[in-house]
């Protein structure tokens, strides 16, 4: 094994907190460059030089060949730490093994449905300028459903991981978004299983060590008072949609 | 290289959406055997599909080689390259290579995919016409193409110097531009982004989209389903989704 030389670039986001919950599951030595994207910090030269694509989270690692590697994709990251670093299956399975490809596969179920689906509901129940009820519905309905996939598949899962005997990427990569949920909109008491699981991972003391970087989650205990909510989202409401003006002149 | 006694895998898919054929191209591409099921929209959330995948969308696969069965296309297309690839036609050995592509693979999946499908929808399926979301899908689309053209500054392929199957993965959707953005006739929704439109034209030149997109049009004739994916006398999605429930109360009855 290669000694980790890793940068995380991150914000207190789900998708950053999936990185760091990974990093301190598997008990990895990391430096934590804070990126402030409500100051569009993202979009500056020297970070598109580590993510063209301008969003968090993004990493940095000196790789086996001596030579610096800069990776983006939140998915794409965890992977690269798993195959990496994790020897003895922490927080993976082997290659080749039923349980590896199913991992995978709810990997990517929560970066291209979860992920992109709460993340519209996000926009459109807080940050969109005007209230548009259409686009609350769709994004929020679609959500629970995909959480009602999550919870099914949970209702008979022995270990109550979604993959195999104990935690790994698949897992990691839900839990922000899910612990979240209420921010979208979408009530996790309608899905008893995920909320247990929620709570499961929540006790974790990697979970518990990773949520917080590089700022405190908060998320959890904002969501039960309306009215910090409503001033939060109004906040960010603001240069969120500074941020789509300014994508949308290039 | 397959292996002589490699049975064929079933590719299960609805014919009109983008994600089955990114399946469908690697295998084509790598010469894996396979059969498709093909079935009709209406039945993508309905039984016996999603005892396959639970999450009633297309495709997924089930290999009776390794009795293995797997949906979401990402999670496909890796389990195809490790245990078809052997050549390393698509991919590379390093694991410095296979971790880039693996994270084009991640952004078209968590940025292509989520955010073309979002414009379709606004533009082209929903029947209220709704401004500041049209734009914000719009934008995003754009935004998309502009780092995508970043990455390929220079570059004829994504991560070294082979077509590999994250170039591969881009195609489906960057197929139905045109559609999405309601592009008028005769203009190439990608010629503001030289980079990524000289790929694609390379990629959509190979045998293997081109065998592709023969298929496609069979099983699509197969349903009676126009180039839009709705069946012929349906005019628009309500029409569709009406369709679609009624179908379903039918079926709940017996």
């Amino acid at each position: 094994m290669s000694q980790p030389d890793i940068t995380l670039y991150t914000c207190q986001t789900p998708n950053g907190i999936k990185i760091s919950i990974a990093l301190e599951e598997l008990g990895l030595p990391y430096k934590v460059e804070k990126i402030d994207i409500s100051k569009n910090t993202q979009k500056e030269p020297w970070f598109l030089e580590i993510n063209p694509n301008g969003r968090i989270p993004a990493l940095t690692d000196t790789f086996s060949d001596g030579q610096k590697i800069r990776l983006f994709e939140s998915g794409g990251i965890l992977t690269y730490l798993a195959e990496q670093y994790d020897k003895d299956y922490k927080i993976s399975y082997p290659k080749g093994t039923r349980e590896y490809y199913e991992m995978t596969n709810w990997l990517y179920f929560q970066n291209a449905g979860v992920g992109p689906m709460q993340g519209q509901a996000n926009h459109f129940v807080r940050y969109a300028p005007e209230r548009i009820e259409y686009g609350m519905t769709r994004y929020t309905n679609e959500t629970r459903r995909l959480y009602g996939v999550l919870d099914k598949h949970l209702a008979s899962s022995k270990s109550g991981y979604l993959v195999g005997d104990h935690i790994s990427l698949a897992d990691i990569s839900h839990w922000g978004w899910v612990a979240a949920a209420g921010w979208a909109g979408v009530d996790i008491e309608e899905f008893p299983h995920l909320k247990a699981w929620e709570e499961r991972m929540a006790a974790r003391e990697g979970v518990e060590k990773g949520r917080h970087v590089p700022s405190p989650h908060t998320i959890k205990e904002r969501l039960k008072d309306q009215k910090t909510m409503e001033e939060d989202a109004a906040q960010a409401r603001q240069w969120i949609m500074q941020g789509m003006k300014a994508d949308a002149k290039h | 290289m397959t292996k002589l006694n490699t049975k064929p895998i079933t590719v299960w898919l609805t014919p009109s959406g983008p994600n089955p054929w990114k399946v469908v191209l690697i295998l084509e591409e790598l010469q894996v055997p396979y059969v498709i099921e093909s079935f009709r929209f209406n039945d993508v959330k309905l039984k016996p599909y999603t005892d396959i995948c639970p999450n009633g969308r297309v495709p997924a696969i089930v290999d009776p080689n390794t009795n293995l069965t797997l949906w979401e296309s990402g999670a496909i297309i890796q389990y195809l390259e490790e245990v078809y690839d052997t050549d390393k036609k698509l991919t590379y050995e390093s694991l410095n290579k296979r971790q880039l592509l693996n994270q084009y693979l991640h952004f078209q999946m968590s940025g292509q995919g989520p955010y073309f499908g979002q414009a379709g929808w606004f533009n082209v399926l929903h029947h209220e016409r709704i401004p500041s979301a049209i734009e914000r899908y719009n934008d995003q689309v754009k935004r998309f193409l502009e780092v995508l053209n970043t990455c390929l500054e220079g570059k004829a392929w994504l991560v070294g110097d082979k077509c590999t199957f994250a170039d591969l993965s881009f195609v489906p959707w960057n197929c139905r531009l045109d559609m999405l953005l309601q592009t008028p006739p005769g203009e190439d929704p990608l010629a503001k982004y030289p980079n990524v439109q000289a790929w694609h034209h390379r990629m959509v030149d190979r045998p293997s989209w081109k065998r592709c997109m023969e298929v496609r049009d069979k099983l699509m004739d197969d349903q009676g389903l126009m180039p839009n994916g709705m069946p012929k006398g349906i005019n628009n999605i309500q029409e569709y989704e009406a369709e679609i429930a009624r179908e379903a109360a039918e079926k709940g009855k017996e």
